[in-house]
């Protein structure tokens, strides 16, 4: 710490206040590492950014503080707090001639700012002469900004210097600027905006070749990315790629490129992951790679877990690429050694390795099988969700039940969205590719729904109900048990209070709708009453406040058919559905007629129009009631062609016709509609408008105003019909009061 | 960075912009998540859509959050990686130093991760610029 010695010593001479505003700083991290709570940190950033605020504002502005204030900003900004007053100082800070103070204030840049932000633009002609600069230490800094701040609309301006930089004398900041150009290729990646035409891989392919290994290194980093957008104009390289790794894994870079006695780890495994993406598929550029693969291989071990971590690179290589016996069992030996080791870390990319090679060879899997049962029960999180996702792979007819019970035991407990989402895909993918017979699937479905209804998607929801409408009979009838036996127990546990299961979750919306439509398509099946049916769909709604029409209107069409298929309207559902609204009391009948009753009425249309449809076609005679709503009708499907006629509404053709000769307006289209009344909406008027005929026209000023004001209350909401009439007849009232129209009219005008 | 009170050392981001208020929530979970595994189990772990690899030394928490394709053991060992060049550049590094020169950090962390890649692990050739920056007069 001799600097900072010298530094005191320094600036002792400069004055008594030099200690005291030396030591703010470390004052502001002694105190925020000291306090008790978040709201007494928050008064001391504020206070410190109060303070920052004022000096920085200051014109006397002591710039040899720069650097100090840029940090102590940059301080404030990590823990939260907003500091965007201080961004254009930093802006200035960044052209001034200490380094010191440049190189934070660039460093506060790219902490505070992104290349979407405005005030990049200001910074731009420092950062292109900073490129220019005879310090290398100027340069790389420049460059790193840029990495961070260059947006796509800036790319152009800066591309030549950054190009120039390429071939810098010193190394440090050739590998910047690979890196730079990498970052302005992820901005443009299919090269059609501003980067058109521009050969980026050209200079990639260059700083592979140079000489010192970090621009190479780093040349990596670029050329990776590129392949694995797209591998085939660069299987040219796979020779030098292969020569590279050789002479890396046989300790052919300065010694200062090792790390605990292996060499260049980092690089040998960014090698093996672009390995992996030139091999894929492709079978004669992984026999290039195959000596390769098995030398590096066979020269790391597992003492360090840095030979741990190349191990796991070289076999998740092997299984991306065209499979190679011998390299896959060598792969394989070296698995069995991970999941035998008793770190949790070598155990977890043990299995996340065998995931990899159980597509290839389902054998191994099955060798490891009681390793990976242990994983499966393990206590961490980690361990048990790589596992699952090893069994998801390894899924097939004969073990799915078993597999799939364990992964819904993980997501009745898992907490974490992110991971239920993904539970949730997978259960249904593999339902759907697996499942041992419908009735199986039903319910497993039906399980994911109620456990995750949320992430699941509609059209899951329909593929179900698809299914369950092929089916026969017998599965009809259990699948509503098993709906009846689901909102049994919501309903049971809801009005029952505490019960020795505790209080259950809510159903999901998805598998309402589900329910609701099996219940009404063959809620006749049910074994208990249709009365006692009609009254747990009732129970829906009451043990959902918070339905959605679509949920209400599902259990309207669910009522219309269970009435239809239980009798008509003789039946008990049918009569329970056409009570009159006036009958208190609180049988179930007259809740249901009451519910239809508010669905005719509510604002919302569908509901308005499946209630009324409700109550037309219960009122039908029987056999047409019979004709419209046929029991088991739902596997029927139509054919396009079918749909479309249908569409078209070719009965109701010669009612059209009648009322046309009639002397009916024809049917506008919405777009001949919209024209007509855009032509009038668009633009400024520029005529006058016509004068309104009911202002009684008064003397001086007071007439242009009254006059206009009414005009304008006219004219005005012309678009809104009912409040434009109203304005119109209420200023056709008041003629007779002159004083009153200007009034009414001052009124309106303030509304 | 974090220490074992959860109080945020450093924090530097690559992917996405996040405004502070978003920083602050997302270190906010990965702290708390952090601080309460155990030493029996895995140094990474899922969160959101990225993997947490972390390692402890004495009382500072190192996190990286990658994404699924990264190999996590090199990971962690870069982390190691990391700590060792801050040994070599401070001497005996503790986190006193990190506080007190965070800057130096920052600088040191520039040279060897740049758009979320690591480029350099070599310590002579991350540790010369840092050099001489500190040999420049203030």
């Amino acid at each position: 710490m001799a600097s900072l010695r010298e530094k005191i010593a320094q600036g002792l001479k400069t004055g008594p206040k030099f200690l005291k505003e030396f030591r703010e700083f470390d004052n502001l991290v002694k105190a925020i590492g000291e306090c008790k709570s978040k709201a007494e940190e928050d008064r001391i950033i504020t206070q410190e950014l109060e303070l920052l605020k004022q000096r920085l504002s200051d014109p006397k502005l002591d710039r040899s503080r720069g650097k100090e204030y840029m940090i102590r900003l940059i301080y404030c900004e990590m823990l939260g707090h907003d500091a965007s007053f201080s961004y254009v100082k930093a802006l200035q800070f960044a052209s001034d001639p200490n380094i010191h103070t440049k190189k934070a204030a660039y460093l506060a840049l790219t902490q505070f700012l992104d290349c979407n932000n405005q005030l990049v633009l200001l910074l731009v002609n420092t950062l292109l002469s900073d490129m220019k600069s005879d310090n290398y230490l100027i340069v790389c800094t420049a460059l790193v900004a840029t990495t961070k701040l260059i947006g796509a609309d800036l790319v152009n301006a800066v591309y030549p210097v950054v190009v120039e930089r390429l071939r810098h004398p010193k190394e440090h900041v050739r590998k910047k600027a690979v890196l730079a150009l990498h970052w302005f290729a992820s901005l443009d990646p299919r090269r059609d905006g501003p980067l058109a035409g521009v050969e980026l891989d050209k200079h990639f392919r260059t700083m592979l070749c140079d000489k010192d290994p970090s621009v190479m290194s780093a040349a990596l980093c670029a050329l990776h990315d590129c392949i694995k957008a797209d591998p085939r104009p660069y299987k040219n390289l796979i020779p030098s790629f292969t020569s590279i790794l050789k002479q890396v894994s046989e300790h052919r870079l300065p010694k200062s490129y090792d790390y605990h006695r292996f060499p260049a780890p980092f690089i040998q495994i960014k090698l093996l992951k672009i390995l992996a993406a030139l091999g894929a598929g492709d079978r004669a550029s992984s026999e290039n790679m195959a000596a390769v693969l098995h030398q590096a291989l066979r020269r790391a071990n597992t003492s360090h877990t840095i030979g741990s971590a190349i191990i796991y690179e070289c076999v998740r290589t092997i299984t991306t690429i065209y499979p190679n016996p011998a390299l896959l069992a060598a792969a394989a030996e070296s698995i069995s050694a991970f999941l035998r080791s008793p770190s949790h870390n070598l155990r977890y990319v043990g299995i996340d390795a065998l995931a990899g090679i159980t597509a290839l060879n389902p054998a191994a899997a099955a060798e490891h099988q009681v390793a990976v049962l242990d994983c499966l029960e393990d206590p961490d999180d980690t361990l048990k969700l790589k596992t699952l996702e090893l069994l998801y792979k390894m899924t097939k007819a004969n073990n799915i039940q078993v597999i799939v019970d364990k992964m819904m035991g993980y997501l009745a407990t898992c907490p974490d969205e992110h991971i239920r989402r993904d539970i949730v895909r997978k259960v249904s993918d593999l339902a759907e590719r697996y499942a041992p017979s419908p009735s199986w699937f039903v319910s497993t479905i039906s399980e994911v729904f109620r456990l995750g209804g949320e992430h699941v998607d509609d059209g899951a929801a329909h593929r179900l109900t698809a299914l369950i409408a092929e089916q026969d009979a017998e599965l009809h009838g259990s699948a509503v048990e098993a709906y009846l036996a689901l909102l049994d127990g919501e309903g049971g546990a809801g009005a029952g209070g505490q019960q020795a299961g505790g209080p259950r979750k809510k159903l999901p919306e998805t598998i309402l709708l589900v329910i609701c439509w099996v219940l009404g398509e063959y809620g006749h099946l049910a074994r208990r009453p249709p009365a006692a049916v009609l009254s747990r769909l009732l129970g829906v709604l009451t043990a959902h406040k918070s339905a959605t029409d679509r949920v209400r209107a599902t259990l309207l069409s669910a009522l219309t058919k269970l009435a239809a298929h239980t009798g008509g309207a003789a039946g008990p559902v049918g009569t329970a559905l056409l009570q009159p609204h006036s009958s208190g009391g609180s049988s179930p009948g007259s809740d249901a007629a009451a519910f239809v009753h508010a669905c005719a009425n509510s604002q919302n249309l569908d509901l308005q129009q499946r209630a009324h449809e409700l109550q037309a076609l219960l009122g039908c005679p029987p056999s047409l009631l019979a004709a419209a709503l046929p029991a088991d009708a739902a596997r029927q499907s139509f054919s396009a062609a079918e749909l479309a006629e249908v569409a078209a509404l070719p009965f109701l053709d010669s009612m059209v016709e009648r009322a046309l000769a009639a002397g009916a307006a024809p049917y506008l289209t919405p777009e001949a509609r919209g024209k007509a009344t855009e032509l009038q909406a668009k633009g400024l008027r520029f005529e006058a408008y016509e004068p309104a005929p009911f202002a009684v026209p008064l003397s001086g000023a007071s007439t242009s105003y009254g006059t206009a004001a009414a005009a304008d209350a006219r004219s005005g909401p012309s678009s809104s019909g009912p409040s434009g009439s109203a304005a119109s007849t209420y200023s056709s009232a008041a003629p007779a009061e002159p004083q009153l129209v200007l009034k009414g009219a001052g009124g309106r005008r303030s509304l | 960075m974090v220490n074992k009170q959860g109080q945020t050392r450093l924090a530097k981001y690559f992917a996405e912009f996040l405004t502070t208020d978003e920083r602050r929530a997302l270190e906010g979970e990965v702290v708390r998540k952090c601080l309460s595994r155990t030493d029996k189990q895995c140094s990474f772990y899922e969160h959101r859509q990225y993997k947490i690899v972390y390692r402890r030394y004495a009382s500072l928490f190192f996190m990286i959050g990658v994404d699924d394709d990264e190999n996590e053991l090199a990971v962690l060992e870069f982390i190691h990686c990391f700590v060792e060049v801050l040994d070599k550049h401070f001497g005996q590094v503790c986190e006193l130093d990190i506080m007190n020169e965070p800057e130096m950090v920052h600088y040191i962390l520039d040279e060897m991760l740049l758009n979320g890649q690591i480029v350099d692990t070599n310590k002579a050739n991350i540790l010369e610029p840092v050099q001489l920056l500190e040999q420049v007069t203030t």
